[in-house]
């Protein structure tokens, strides 16, 4: 009868490492393969630079991988991938995330961000029959009128705050939109 | 019934009412303030919604952030949970205005005992004992003696314009009553510019007694019994229990009836709870309504089996109440310890941060409600509480035992918590005899425990 002996694997190595990480990976422990696992996450990762994906958000069943680059304002968490990602994919994400949030690969412009600070249903034009108020490369200034948003049936005109070439239209016309929704980007430049 | 229910609150009451929502199979949306944006229980709902930064008056607390989520979101109610806007009565009637049932008693009930004195007509009209006061000022001597004659020493002298405990002084008897009045006038005059002071009786180590009660809108009006809470600091409710121990049977009926009518009087329904002191001599005095579903809320659903959010639920769809008075009953006993992100250590510092480890307790007779596990940052914008450890046995004896075995499995890392006192606490005699009064935990303890 041979002597079935244990042979050391490449996880086996990231096993012993992730003894004494603070944040074990309990995945890591059970030994068979995983969906989401350091492979997939770093296949994701590649993903999201090719295609300048700020985030992925993939469930199967109830385990969950969420890969976010850190976006500019906004967020209150520093690591919001790693802080709220399921157990069984804690390990992966946490190896995953350090990468996905700082640099990509190429040199990215920096852009503003124009969010809203209301709550309602979002109006890119000012009547349905009409032109939208901006669109891609239009440019602003910080008076410019860009949207309105509807509120318990009060419009509210918004303003770009803000001033620049309109690079990115986040919503469409009748969208509903929360506090710090990020409806327009600006390229200041 | 409801399609579709907004939760205007956030943690651990928000969870609740998302669980109630799913038993009665109504879809729920829940509002978030940036300071909760990723928290987990937010996916247990069908959407969420950010309403603003973390800063509660710039979110939680604003009435039309609230509606325009609620219209987002299509909802048909409101659930206020505790705190926030729950008690406002003015954002109940917006709710209704805006066509959005709001989950809670009428505005005009909302008002009436919302004030306190107003509350204590309402109290005076229903026939319910209230904490004799003077009901104007002293002007006189004479008109002091006479009063405490009347009530019975020791009596409280209160300045009319003070308030948070300021400008107050207790009298045993005639003769430090008189030199604690013209006291109490000169400090009043030079704190407050105004001298005038009004006595009330005064309740030596009072025990916090309060009732549940339930109404519908076809005015139906019942109670649920009463929880103790009587071990409090700094008049914040450590610990609740339901039924209240060395409580005379007579008394425990007087004071539930008492609640009933006067929920009855003030147009009550929805959830609601009447709160009395009780003195040594078994008197009880009422004192406040909270017109609102609260934080202790489940250690009466363990003793009477009634599910509460989801009877508030159907009583504000306009449904009759599920039960009679008849169909209530009490089984057993329950306590509830409520667990805060503190450090009884150093004077109960506030502990916010991330949770590294989050061992929770569980097997028979214990019930947990909570929003937090292990990796939640628990933010330091609003109040400190992470969870609710409940338990419900067929005695006060078993439930401090269960309550004993509960506590000393729950291990908590990354944040400090209030668990360390509240074994202190299951291990304190006159707790275990059911001999505590409001003061307790300060005056006796607290200090013990130095």
């Amino acid at each position: 009868m041979a002597d079935e002996k244990r042979k050391p694997t490449s996880a086996g190595s990231s096993i012993r490492k992730k003894e004494t990480d603070p944040i074990a990976a309990p995945e890591e422990a059970v030994g068979a393969p995983r969906p989401f696992d350091v492979k997939t996450v770093e296949f994701l990762i590649r993903l999201m630079r090719e295609h300048e994906l700020t985030e992925i958000d993939l469930r199967e069943g109830d385990q969950r991988v969420r890969l976010s680059k850190g976006l500019p304002a906004g967020a209150s968490y520093s690591l919001p991938a790693m802080s709220y990602a399921t157990p069984a994919s804690a390990g992966a994400a946490s190896s995953g995330a350090p990468a996905a949030t700082t640099a990509p690969a190429a040199p990215v412009k920096t852009l503003l961000d124009i969010k809203s600070e209301l709550i309602g249903t979002f109006y890119a034009k000012p009547k349905p029959d009409k032109d939208d108020y901006v669109k891609v490369g239009t440019r602003v200034t910080a008076d410019t009128l860009v949207c309105q948003i509807e509120a318990m049936k009060i419009f509210n005109e918004i303003r770009a705050g803000v001033a620049g070439v309109i690079t990115d239209v986040c919503v469409k016309n009748g969208d509903p939109v929360e506090y710090n929704k990020v409806l327009f980007r600006v390229d200041p430049s | 019934m409801f399609q579709r229910i907004l939760v205007a609150n956030r943690g651990e009451i928000a969870l609740r009412v998302i669980r109630a929502c799913r038993d009665l199979g109504i879809e729920v949306a829940v509002v978030y303030s940036e300071a909760d944006r990723g928290a987990p229980y937010l996916e247990l709902a069908d959407q969420a919604i950010c309403i603003g930064p973390g800063v509660a008056t710039e979110s939680y607390l604003k009435p039309a952030r609230i509606i325009a989520a609620a219209e987002l979101a299509n909802a048909e109610a409101i659930h206020p949970g505790y705190g926030f806007l729950s008690e406002n009565a003015a954002f109940a009637q917006q709710c209704r205005d805006c066509n959005i049932e709001f989950i809670g008693p009428p505005a005009s009930a909302m008002h009436r005992l919302g004030n306190k004195n107003q509350a204590k007509q309402v109290a005076r009209e229903a026939n319910v004992p209230t904490v004799p006061g003077s009901d104007g000022l002293i002007n006189t001597d004479e008109e002091a003696l006479h009063f405490a004659h009347v009530v019975g020493y020791p009596v409280l002298i209160k300045a009319s314009a003070g308030g948070g405990g300021r400008g107050m002084r207790v009298a045993r008897n005639d003769e430090t009553l008189l030199t604690g009045l013209s006291g109490a006038k000169a400090e009043a005059e030079a704190a407050f510019k105004d001298g005038s002071v009004y006595l009330e009786k005064f309740l030596d180590l009072p025990r916090h007694i309060e009732v549940q009660i339930i109404g519908d809108q076809h005015g139906n009006v019942i109670h649920l019994f009463e929880r103790d809470c009587s071990l409090q600091r700094r008049h914040q409710k450590l610990v609740e229990e339901s039924p209240a121990p060395n409580l005379p049977e007579k008394v425990r009926q007087a004071m539930c009836e008492a609640a009933v009518r006067l929920a009855k009087t003030a147009g009550y329904y929805s959830a609601g709870t009447c709160e009395f002191l009780l003195d040594k001599q078994f008197n009880f005095y009422f004192i406040e309504v909270n017109a609102r579903i609260q934080v202790e809320h489940p250690v009466t659903e363990l003793v009477t089996g009634v599910d509460l959010i989801r009877e508030q639920i159907r009583v504000a769809a306009g449904e009759k109440l599920s039960y009679s008075q008849a169909d209530i009953k009490l089984t057993g006993a329950a306590i509830e310890v409520r667990i805060n992100a503190e450090d009884p250590a150093n004077d109960f510092r506030p502990s916010p941060g991330v949770v590294k480890t989050w061992r929770p307790p569980g097997g028979p007779g214990v019930r947990l409600d909570t929003h937090v596990s292990a990796g939640y940052r628990v933010p330091p914008n609003y109040d400190s509480m992470v969870a609710k450890l409940l338990v419900h046995q067929p005695t006060r004896e078993l439930a401090f035992a269960v309550m004993r075995r509960a506590l000393r499995e729950f291990q908590v890392e990354g944040i400090a918590t209030t668990i360390p006192i509240h074994k202190q606490i299951f291990n304190t005699p006159e707790f275990i005899d059911g001999n505590v009064d409001t003061t307790f935990i300060e005056r006796v303890l607290l200090p013990r425990g130095k």
